[in-house]
């Protein structure tokens, strides 16, 4: 008896190793493999605050602005609008014209299943949509307060008491291709906004006949059509064979040509007939599986760092593999914030010494694998109103003059001052930044407790003014500074961006002020003004504009990818071929 | 079964109030004005009376319908049903191998009880549980999928004929996992029996050993085996989230996982709802279990 247990399990364990045929790679196979380090949660437009379901929305969805995908700094760029848009000379009125015969994907919910041509009426539609308080978007901040009428008819609809048939007074539609926005004050954000997912075109149609499933429907009118999603896993789309007429651009920033980035000049995008987008949680088998050349292009875990980079190049084994890099430097700040509302660190003495204690160069190394450049101000490189020859005298790391502000302050070696809370999240990474912080202030007498938080409580506690000190990170939206700028208005407070409860009159007027300015010298002199203030004030210890590595393989080609322009696998393109020649051998 | 739901429901909504006093603050997203925070609360129902909400919570789970993810909006009821055949896929079939072969180590270790064999074995199973579920699953899969190519690195497939190559290394993972504390556990089982007079007698009349393993010591034996294993049953429902994570594995210990996450109240509320269901209902089979595996304990 005992013999055929044994045999029963040896079997089973046989079973087990049974050797698992690897399928080789198809040479005429030009899916584009991309991987997502979190799950999509939803593929409806006006929904899509996180970066991974925005990146899968945005190759379905369109909207009527977007960015150059070559150029740089970032350029606005049509893409359902046909030219750029008119303004009136008050900056008030800003008339677009849509393209004609850009048609959604085929859906049953159209007549006949064939996509119609989009329309104003179309655009309108979707905007009272990311307005409208049941869909509970995240992303209506774009028009809050902007558009004439918009705010009161998302009030309206919320009672009860208004539909989608009742006109916007700033939403019109004079013929079928143009549409006109009037806006409460000049709003010279408001193109840039366009860019954003959140303003994409949906169908009314589609909307209708899927209801609260339309998340998981999407119908747009972009260069790739959806095909599958097995939620959690695995999100395929298609090439739209009906997309528009439009080409490769030929133009490209220096250096682009030589790079080769201009080899599919004019040629009919998208280049791949078919995108993939794998969600993986974890950095092991995203690592290993790029390794084996199942992803195109990675973001290097952080542990796999070593084995990547040395000295900010590939390592020879890497590049062996045909293996490529690419360092973008990300429109980002991370910082540590201060309440500035705190007894104790509303006093600008404080915040001053603490900036000058924290090591922001040995953060930098210790970190971000010395990827980055320390933060002078909150305005990121590359950003309209960046002054890459400040140097902010209380960021550069200095703890005698640090101690002689606290003892100004009234406590000499941190005597009498209290213990400090510094929230933060439960990562290790961020606990050890947390350290860091607690070893830094400690050479001035000043004692913080760390207090580890899950992403919603960290959230609560900061949205409801609970903490005094915490590490946090701000992406650009779009490049513009005052994107990083409206964080220190006072009228932000919370629920409102300004989280760090940072008030001042003079700001307030320069930033009041420099929304309704036009881009120009005028309104970066502005920029300019207020970041001196924020230079002297010290609302938060600015930490790190950071750098990010990507690394792809060598049959990925076209690959520039950046924070900013989510729609961009139009352009790139796998050569087969080669991936298989070369997949076989990885 | 009603009262336990009942407090269980009351006890999660209570936890849930305590620890996100407001989840409209949450799903505002980063900047979002009074008024707008205003309309998202009156949405959730969340500016309602806290006995009004919970009354609506209980409407919802006497009515299965657990509503929308606040997190998603996907409907939860969907999106457990979807993530369920994956999570079965990784764990029933391993948990029935890995009780299988440790009720078969068990009781050879207890046939050589003493001896070198059941010592070596003891140390192995000691040794086993010693080490973190992280390191098998990383050493796993960078050896037998990456380095060796046995098998996928991760993957999943919906189709009942193609997604067994991507869970047969979960599965080798989940048994070696589970074969340590298993055995061990069994084995003590076992051992109970193994001395009692029932036993000595089956020897006296010339039994052979096998039969006197198989026929009487197992069958004795299986009442604990059997609690313990039906205890662990609900638990397969919700899978096993590293196992999910690192192979790619739509299942439901990643939902679960990222609904604490997020504070997603709905699925939270749901899946606790639904464990609880399940914990009562195998709790109720392993009573009935006992009296088909053993007559003397038989309801009247």
């Amino acid at each position: 008896m005992l013999k055929k247990i044994s045999l029963v399990g040896m079997l089973i364990f046989t079973l087990l190793f049974t050797l698992h045929c690897t399928k080789k790679t198809d040479p005429t196979d030009d899916t584009i493999n991309a991987v997502l380090v979190a799950n999509v949660k939803g593929l409806d437009p006006i929904q899509t605050n996180d970066l991974y379901s925005h990146l899968v929305v945005r190759q379905i969805y369109e909207g009527l602005m977007s960015y150059h995908y070559l150029k740089r700094p970032m350029e606005l760029q049509p893409q359902l609008a046909d030219g750029m848009p008119k303004v009136s000379k008050d900056g008030l009125t800003h008339t677009f014209k849509i393209k004609k015969g850009v048609v959604f994907h085929d859906d049953p919910a159209f007549a006949n299943g064939k996509g119609r041509e989009v329309v104003a009426e179309d655009f309108i539609y979707s905007w009272k949509r990311l307005a409208d308080p049941k869909n509970r978007s995240t992303g209506y901040w774009i028009f809050d307060g902007k558009i004439k009428g918009l705010n009161e008819w998302a009030a309206a609809v919320g009672e009860g008491k208004a539909d989608y048939a009742a006109p916007v007074e700033g939403l019109q539609a004079p013929d079928s291709h143009t549409l006109v926005i009037q806006l409460n004050e000049p709003y010279y954000q408001l193109h840039y906004v366009l860019a954003m997912g959140f303003a994409s075109v949906v169908a009314k149609e589609v909307v209708d006949k899927y209801g609260e499933e339309f998340l998981n429907h999407p119908v747009g009118t972009g260069p790739f059509r959806f095909k599958n999603w097995v939620r959690g896993q695995k999100i395929e789309l298609v090439r739209n064979e009906k997309f528009r007429n439009e080409v490769y651009p030929s133009e490209g920033a220096p250096g682009d040509k030589e790079a080769g980035f201009l080899a599919d000049a004019g040629k009919k995008v998208p280049l791949a007939s078919k995108l993939v987008f794998t969600e993986l949680t974890e950095d092991q088998p995203r690592w290993l599986n790029f390794m084996k050349g199942n992803f195109d292009f990675l973001n290097i875990p952080k542990d796999n760092f070593s084995t990547a980079i040395e000295n900010r190049q590939l390592t020879k084994d890497m590049k062996a593999k045909g293996i490529k890099i690419r360092f973008t430097k990300e429109p980002d700040i991370t910082y540590i914030a201060f309440n500035n509302t705190h007894p104790i660190l509303k006093n600008k003495k404080v915040r001053q010494a603490m900036g000058l204690a924290y090591d922001t160069k040995t953060s930098l190394d210790l970190f971000y694998n010395n990827l980055g450049i320390p933060a002078q101000s909150p305005i990121p490189p590359n950003i309209d109103g960046y002054d890459p020859d400040l140097k902010n005298p209380n960021t550069q790391f200095d703890i005698e003059k640090a101690k002689k502000l606290m003892a100004e302050a009234g406590y000499p070696e941190g005597k009498g001052f209290p213990e400090i809370t510094y929230d933060t999240l439960s990562t290790t990474t961020s606990r050890q930044m947390g350290e860091f912080l607690q070893n830094s202030m400690k050479k001035i007498g000043i004692n913080i407790k760390v207090r580890s938080n899950t992403w919603p409580q960290f959230q609560q506690k900061i949205k409801t003014k609970q903490t005094e000190l915490w590490g946090i990170a701000w992406s650009a939206d779009y490049p513009d500074a005052q994107n990083f700028l409206q964080l220190f208005y006072s009228k932000n407070h919370p629920p409102g961006p300004n989280e760090s409860l940072f008030s001042n009159a003079d700001f307030d007027k320069l930033y009041e002020e420099a929304l309704l300015m036009p881009p120009g010298a005028k309104r970066t002199s502005h920029y300019k003004k207020m970041t001196k203030i924020l230079v002297e004030e010290m609302p938060w210890i600015y930490n790190i504009h950071r750098e990010l590595p990507r690394i792809y393989h060598g049959w990925l080609k076209n690959y520039k990818q950046n924070s900013l322009n989510h729609d961009f696998f139009k352009f790139l393109r796998v050569d087969a071929k080669e991936r298989a020649k070369v997949k076989a051998t990885l | 079964m009603i009262p336990i739901l009942f407090g269980v429901t009351i006890i999660t909504f209570i936890l849930f109030n305590v620890v996100i006093d407001d989840p409209a603050v949450l799903l505002a997203g980063k900047s979002a004005s009074p008024e707008r925070l205003q309309q998202i609360r009156a949405e959730l129902g969340t500016d309602q009376p806290l006995y009004v909400q919970y009354l609506t919570s209980v409407k919802q789970i006497f009515t299965f319908d657990f509503g929308r993810s606040w997190s998603s909006k996907q409907s939860v009821s969907e999106t457990i049903l979807a993530g369920l055949s994956p999570s079965l896929t990784l764990t029933v079939p391993a948990f029935i191998i890995s009780i299988l072969l440790s009720i078969c180590l068990a009781l050879g270790t207890a046939y050589f009880r003493g001896t070198a064999v059941d010592k070596f074995a003891t140390v192995m199973a000691l040794a086993l549980m010693s080490i973190s579920s992280l390191v098998y699953i990383m050493v796993f899969q960078y050896t037998f999928a990456f380095n060796l190519g046995v098998f996928p690195i991760s993957g999943w497939d919906q189709s009942w004929t193609d997604r067994w190559q991507y869970v047969q290394l979960p599965w080798m993972i989940w048994i070696v996992l589970s074969l340590g504390p298993n055995l061990l556990v069994y084995r003590t089982a076992i051992l109970d029996e193994y001395f009692q007079d029932y036993v000595r007698t089956a020897r006296a009349k010339g039994l052979a050993e096998g039969v006197v393993l198989f026929k009487h010591v197992l069958k004795n034996a299986l009442i604990p085996i059997i609690t313990i294993v039906v205890v662990q049953m609900p638990f397969l429902i919700t899978g096993s989230l590293l196992l999910e994570a690192f192979f790619g594995i739509p299942g439901l210990g990643g939902l679960l996982y990222q609904a604490i996450n997020n504070s997603d109240f709905p699925v939270i509320r749901a899946m606790v709802v639904i464990g609880t269901l399940l914990y009562m209902t195998f709790n109720l089979l392993a009573d009935l279990a006992y009296a088909v595996v053993n007559p003397r304990v038989r309801l009247s």
